[in-house]
């Protein structure tokens, strides 16, 4: 099973398959404190982190801050 | 720093927030972010610049607001990488999302060599993310039509450039600025091109509400003292503008007096 994240393709067999974008998080060793999500262009708020599902196919950002002027 | 307790600087209100510093501080280039941190903390700067960018998926450690005591400091997420309305207008959004606040530099950047912003855009995107809720404070070229039209739309400051970004040029646009400045209804904040402490001190005297320093700080050899230098100046230039400048002549007006004892002047 195929998603893209921040542009590049991941693939994740079925036992591995995140089931929200929290566990993705989890997955990927990122806290969640610091990151926002976005599905399809479609910002996922963090409190909605742990009950917002991934599907085949998506891309996903993860973006957070970093130093700028 | 000043021992005379008469002495003492008007604070600065962006939205109804009080700042007692008028020296805004981006904390991009810095070489490693103890260093920016010690920077900001000399700059006695209230509120910091930060900019979104994908997680490192292969270096997720970097979290640089880890850094950054954010009880201390307003945090002023911009939208730089923009290129135009749309791209602004989700960035900012974006921003709202990972720090729940509502304000934003607007900044829209299309031409990579120069980053100079697109007036019409920024207006575009202004408009919008005013109605959605924030507060934005638009970068801009130092256009006086643009100033006005931007506090129309509900802006809570306007931040005209002084010379183009990183430049260190210093104030290039020192009369469309002082215009901006004569005509400005909101805070008007130099930002951009500011290389020496000199050219901020230089901007707060010509009447500016505040400036925003990142690369002359954080490219300095030594940041933390250069940090410590643009507080001074900022702090002096601001000072200078509300004790009311001296007026400027053309030709000698003596501070000793010329009449005496060595001959007779002749009516």
């Amino acid at each position: 099973m195929i998603i893209r994240i921040n542009g590049s393709e991941r693939q994740f067999t079925r036992d591995e398959w995140p089931a929200s974008v929290a566990q993705l998080l989890d997955y990927l060793q990122i806290d969640q404190a610091t990151v926002v999500a976005e599905i399809d262009g479609q910002i996922v708020q963090r409190k909605e982190f742990s009950n917002t599902s991934l599907a085949e196919g998506q891309s996903i950002e993860l973006i957070r801050f970093v130093g700028g002027g | 720093m000043i021992d005379d307790q008469r002495v003492s600087m008007a604070a600065l209100v962006i939205a109804g927030k009080e700042f007692t510093s008028r020296l805004f501080i981006g904390t991009g280039k810095y070489a490693s972010n103890a260093v920016m941190a010690e920077s900001i903390r000399a700059s006695g700067t209230q509120m910091v610049t930060v900019a979104l960018r994908r997680v490192d998926i292969e270096n997720k450690n970097d979290d640089m607001l880890a850094a950054i005591d954010l009880t201390k400091y307003q945090l002023l997420p911009n939208t730089s990488g923009a290129r135009d309305a749309a791209e602004a207008i989700r960035l900012a959004r974006l921003a709202r999302a990972a720090s729940q606040i509502n304000w934003i530099k607007l900044e829209v950047t299309p031409d990579p060599y120069y980053l100079l912003p697109d007036g019409t855009e920024t207006l575009k995107a202004a408009e919008i993310l005013v109605k959605d809720g924030f507060v934005v404070l638009p970068y801009i070229h130092a256009d006086p039509i643009l100033a006005k039209r931007l506090q129309e739309v509900g802006c809570a400051t306007v931040m005209p450039l002084a010379s183009p970004i990183g430049s260190n040029q210093g104030l290039r646009m020192k009369d469309s600025i002082a215009i901006i400045i004569e005509q400005a209804m909101v805070p008007v904040v130099v930002d951009a091109g500011l290389g020496a402490p000199s050219h901020a001190a230089q901007a707060m005297e010509m009447g500016a509400d505040a400036v925003l320093v990142n690369t002359a700080i954080a490219a300095a050899a030594d940041p933390v003292q250069m940090a410590a230098a643009f507080k001074q100046a900022v702090w002096a230039g601001r000072l200078a503008y509300e004790a009311g400048m001296a007026p400027k002549s053309t030709a000698a007006i003596a501070s000793s007096p010329l009449t005496g004892f060595l001959r007779d002047e002749k009516e």
